[in-house]
């Protein structure tokens, strides 16, 4: 049993008012969130310091314009916040955020986190295209069923990781009328703290363990199917050119992954440029050669690299600008890379990168 | 380069252009004119076209001088091939004319090397968007084969439909088809080592170009005149602070359209250096002022500040506008405003390799409008 | 005798200049006969070895790669072959789930005294790739 605050309005609302107690009663400078910009609707992520503009703020659309890991991680690159920020996240983002940490890219100190059992959301192209309100009402619709919309992202679809975890305060809206309630659970001291002398009701709940388990398990199913899609494409070399024909070098995928951090990648740098002697010599042995070169190289050092932390969160897949189904490839190596060493990416500050430490026994299939 | 052209030769079309085309091609290999030919091939999948430098004569036949989309800029592919020099391979790169243009600009920007180049362009008729194409290829080529039948463009991408430079020769050699007598088509030279080739191959430029000259002038003059009411209209959507920022609401400043762009060569951008990472309480200051800052900051600043660093070289190409996971149409916008920029000093980018870049050289009487002459 | 036709492996072998190379130097003065497939890269630590060199030398063409270096808790350099076994886990774990052929990648310790052994890794690492057969990406174009 945890206390929360059980407020009648909608999600979006709800917390909307957590965050101007917030702001207004100076417990935090600033709150990031998600935030309708214009009159169309469209959404963006904004960094909110009067309790005024919050009146624009969708903390939980169903829309990912980008990885906020990123955000913070920008926010916090040159040093620790000097004042408290409260950030509205998606499990997936504040896991990226915690890896980035890891790699020193972003800072925790003054950071407070508010996620949700996150319901998913829908692919940038609806975003893009202004289809979001209209599907509002099915999205909630199979949120209080515990239901899964075809339309969601695939990764979204057979997310395991909806229960997020170093989050001060969680907001409940998987199997839960968020259309008309929303519940804040305050996990840590530090949430309670943040909220002393709210006006509004809070109670012992529950995050009902049974229910959560059995979603997980019906997105569980929607992972097999996906996993086995991709497989049957990823098969040897000329699977991967396959998939990868299409792709046109843009590196979009590199820049809105969240893990993807380096300020110079290698498959930018020098070490990828190549003299006409190097184009000579591959001629000779292959008669033709994809100019610029290294389209599959690009994509198997990028999985080399990333699928140690890689949370599933999509975004690759959203820039595509030529929809290779990038997501589930990561997301699939990301979970056989990431189950040899019992490792969720962003699950604990505390836990090192597997790749930055070692037992002195271990992995004994794969030596000789 | 920029040789005056009245003259032409004139090769006749067995089956059709496309594979009279790549006879050409290998005749130039098979005589040793050049080593290798960089042209688009359709991947093993189907689903796209990619730059191919390809050797072995064999690969030709399964080669396309004229794909219906752009994934990569031809300058890119040249310039990641003789960036670091000149190699001893003689490469005959085909490639649209807006291609054949950003390459010569990437050669003003020392970022290729076209001593061993032959640039080879040809009449275009413009490209499809590209993400339409990629999902429904078999459509594509179709739309595309038709639009070119019928001689129409809107299935174009709408940087294309108002091209007025989509003949415009800046390479060595240029494959003319409009205004050929049927079944025949120009090679018109532009440069000595064009006029080599030609000699080389034995064929001889004696044919008047008048028909092709006078066609490319229609059509030129027709696409000029919807170029500048496109500009008109797109002036009003996007003109003044407040429809800027309309128009790019959507952008998530992922940078796709630099990085695909042919002029935009910096290894390390400038707007993802350094320079645009600020410590927090920078950020907060700026939210403070206003109530709020939207995340990632900075877009207007990326975008103006991209158009201020490659407007003079831009040749229209598109490439910005196809990668746009948002669909705004950047393409469109940097294109109008390239005209102006160019305008200014009576430039037109990649038209010809020996015109210095306007930013690194000045007259010393020049541009007085702009100044404030008391 | 070799046949004509019969195919010779090309095997890229990635070898810490202390343990695995200096092994591989002692099976070849004890003249210990093993195939001609092997072509020594020597590094001074297998942890030198950066799994992009590997994805490199496959796509290259390399019928086989292999990392060799010193016993675990014997690294000249105290942990590096710790991490190079967890690379070298993740790289095959990446190969095993793209299908990518992950019987041409292997792992082995070999210390400064053990020829024998490596020219047991030679030889029965040689008989491995001849079964998975000739690496056809040094053919594709579309990489």
């Amino acid at each position: 049993m945890t206390k929360a605050i059980v407020i009648n309005k909608t999600a979006d609302q709800g917390l909307t008012e957590v965050l101007k107690f917030l702001l207004e009663n100076d417990r935090v400078k600033g709150v990031f969130t998600l935030k309708k910009i214009n009159k169309e609707g469209d959404v963006s992520y904004s960094l909110i310091t009067n309790a005024d503009d919050l009146k624009d703020s969708v903390p939980f659309y169903p829309l990912m314009p980008v990885n906020a890991a990123k955000i913070l991680s920008r926010f916090t690159l040159k040093g620790p916040s000097d004042v408290p920020i409260v950030a509205v996240l998606k499990p997936c983002e504040l896991r990226a955020f915690i890896e980035l940490v890891k790699r020193e890219q972003g800072s925790l100190e003054n950071l407070f986190f508010i996620s949700s059992t996150c319901a998913g959301v829908f692919p940038l192209e609806m975003g893009k295209e202004r289809l979001i309100e209209k599907n509002l009402s099915k999205y909630f619709e199979k949120i209080k069923k515990l239901e899964i919309l075809d339309d969601l992202r695939p990764v979204c679809r057979s997310c395991e990781e909806f229960v997020p975890y170093n989050a001060d305060m969680t907001v409940k809206l998987i199997g839960e009328n968020i259309d008309k309630k929303s519940i804040i659970f305050l996990n840590t001291k530090k949430a309670e703290k943040l909220v002393e002398g709210i006006k509004l009701d809070v109670s012992e709940k529950d995050l009902d363990k049974k229910t959560l388990d059995n979603f997980k398990s019906k997105r569980a199913e929607e992972k097999k199917k996906i996993f086995a899609d991709i497989d049957k494409k990823t098969n040897g070399i000329d699977g991967l050119i396959d998939l990868f024909g299409r792709c046109i070098g843009c590196h979009a995928c590199r820049e809105a992954c969240p893990i993807c951090y380096c300020k110079l990648c290698e498959f930018d740098s020098s070490d990828c440029e190549y003299k006409p002697s190097n184009y000579e010599i591959e001629l000779r042995k292959r008669g033709g050669l994809r100019v610029p070169p290294g389209t599959v190289y690009y994509h198997l050092g990028r999985l080399d690299h990333v699928t140690i932390s890689c949370v599933g969160c999509g975004s690759c897949e959203d820039v595509c600008p030529v929809d290779i189904p990038l997501s589930a490839i990561f997301k699939k190596v990301g979970e056989s890379v990431q189950k040899m060493f019992d490792y969720i990416p962003g699950r604990d500050p505390k836990e090192d990168l597997p790749i930055t430490t070692f037992e002195k026994e271990e992995l004994t299939e794969f030596e000789e | 380069m920029n040789k005056p052209k009245n003259k032409a030769a004139v090769v006749k079309v067995k089956s059709d252009i496309e594979k009279s085309v790549l006879d050409f091609l290998k005749k130039g290999m098979d005589n040793e004119i050049f080593d290798a030919v960089l042209i688009p091939m359709k991947v093993p999948a189907g689903d796209s076209f990619a730059y191919v430098l390809i050797k072995d004569k064999s690969l030709l036949k399964d080669a396309s001088y004229l794909p219906p989309v752009m994934p990569v800029q031809g300058a890119n592919a040249v310039s990641s091939i003789t960036r670091l020099g000149k190699g001893k391979m003689k490469i005959a790169a085909v490639m649209r004319p807006c291609e054949t243009r950003a390459t010569v600009e990437l050669t003003k920007l020392g970022q290729t090397d076209l001593e061993n180049i032959i640039l080879i362009s040809m009449d275009c008729p413009g490209v499809l968007p590209l993400s339409d194409f990629v999902n429904d290829s078999k459509k594509g080529m179709k739309l595309f084969n038709e639009s070119i039948k019928k001689e129409e463009d809107k299935e174009m991408r709408p940087v294309c439909q108002i091209c007025d430079k989509s003949s415009m020769i800046a390479g060595d050699l240029h494959i003319g088809t409009l205004g050929a007598k049927k079944d025949t088509f120009f090679v018109i030279s532009n440069s000595d080592k064009g006029d080599e080739i030609l000699s080389k191959l034995k064929i001889s430029k004696n044919e008047d170009l008048d028909s092709w000259l006078s066609k490319v002038k229609n059509i030129s003059e027709e696409k000029l005149k919807k170029r500048k009411n496109a500009h008109k209209i797109l002036k009003s959507q996007v003109g003044g602070l407040d429809n800027l920022l309309d128009t790019f609401s959507q952008c998530i400043n992922c940078h796709n359209c630099m990085r695909v762009c042919p002029v935009c060569y910096c290894r390390l951008c400038y707007f993802d250096s350094d320079k645009v990472k600020h410590p927090s309480d920078d950020y907060l200051m700026r939210a403070e002022k206003t109530g709020s800052l939207r995340c990632p900051s900075d877009i207007t600043l990326f975008q103006m500040g991209r158009m201020m660093h490659m407007s003079l070289s831009c040749v229209s190409c598109g490439m910005c506008e196809d990668a746009c996971p948002m669909d705004i149409p950047v393409a469109q916008i940097f294109s109008m405003v390239a005209d102006e920029t160019q305008d200014l000093f009576d430039y037109v980018s990649g038209r010809d390799i020996e015109e210095p870049l306007p930013f690194v050289s000045y007259k010393e009487k020049e541009l007085e409008e702009m100044e404030d002459a008391a | 005798m070799k046949k004509d036709d019969e195919f010779l492996p090309k095997i890229i072998a990635f070898l810490c200049n202390w343990c695995s190379y200096a092994g591989a130097d002692l099976a070849g003065t004890s003249r210990l006969k093993y195939p001609p497939s092997i072509l020594p890269i020597r590094v001074m630590c297998s942890s030198r070895v950066d799994p992009l060199f590997v994805i490199k030398a496959y796509l290259g063409g390399a019928d086989g790669v292999l990392i060799a270096g010193c016993h675990p808790g014997d690294c000249h350099y105290e942990k590096g072959n710790y991490y190079t076994r967890r690379r070298f886990a993740v790289l095959k774990t990446i190969a095993e789930n793209l299908k990518l052929e992950s019987d041409r990648l292997k792992l082995s310790w070999i210390s400064a005294s053990e020829g024998p052994k490596y020219a047991k890794v030679a030889t029965e690492f040689t008989e491995q790739i001849k079964k998975v057969g000739e690496n056809h990406t040094k053919n594709q174009i579309f990489l």
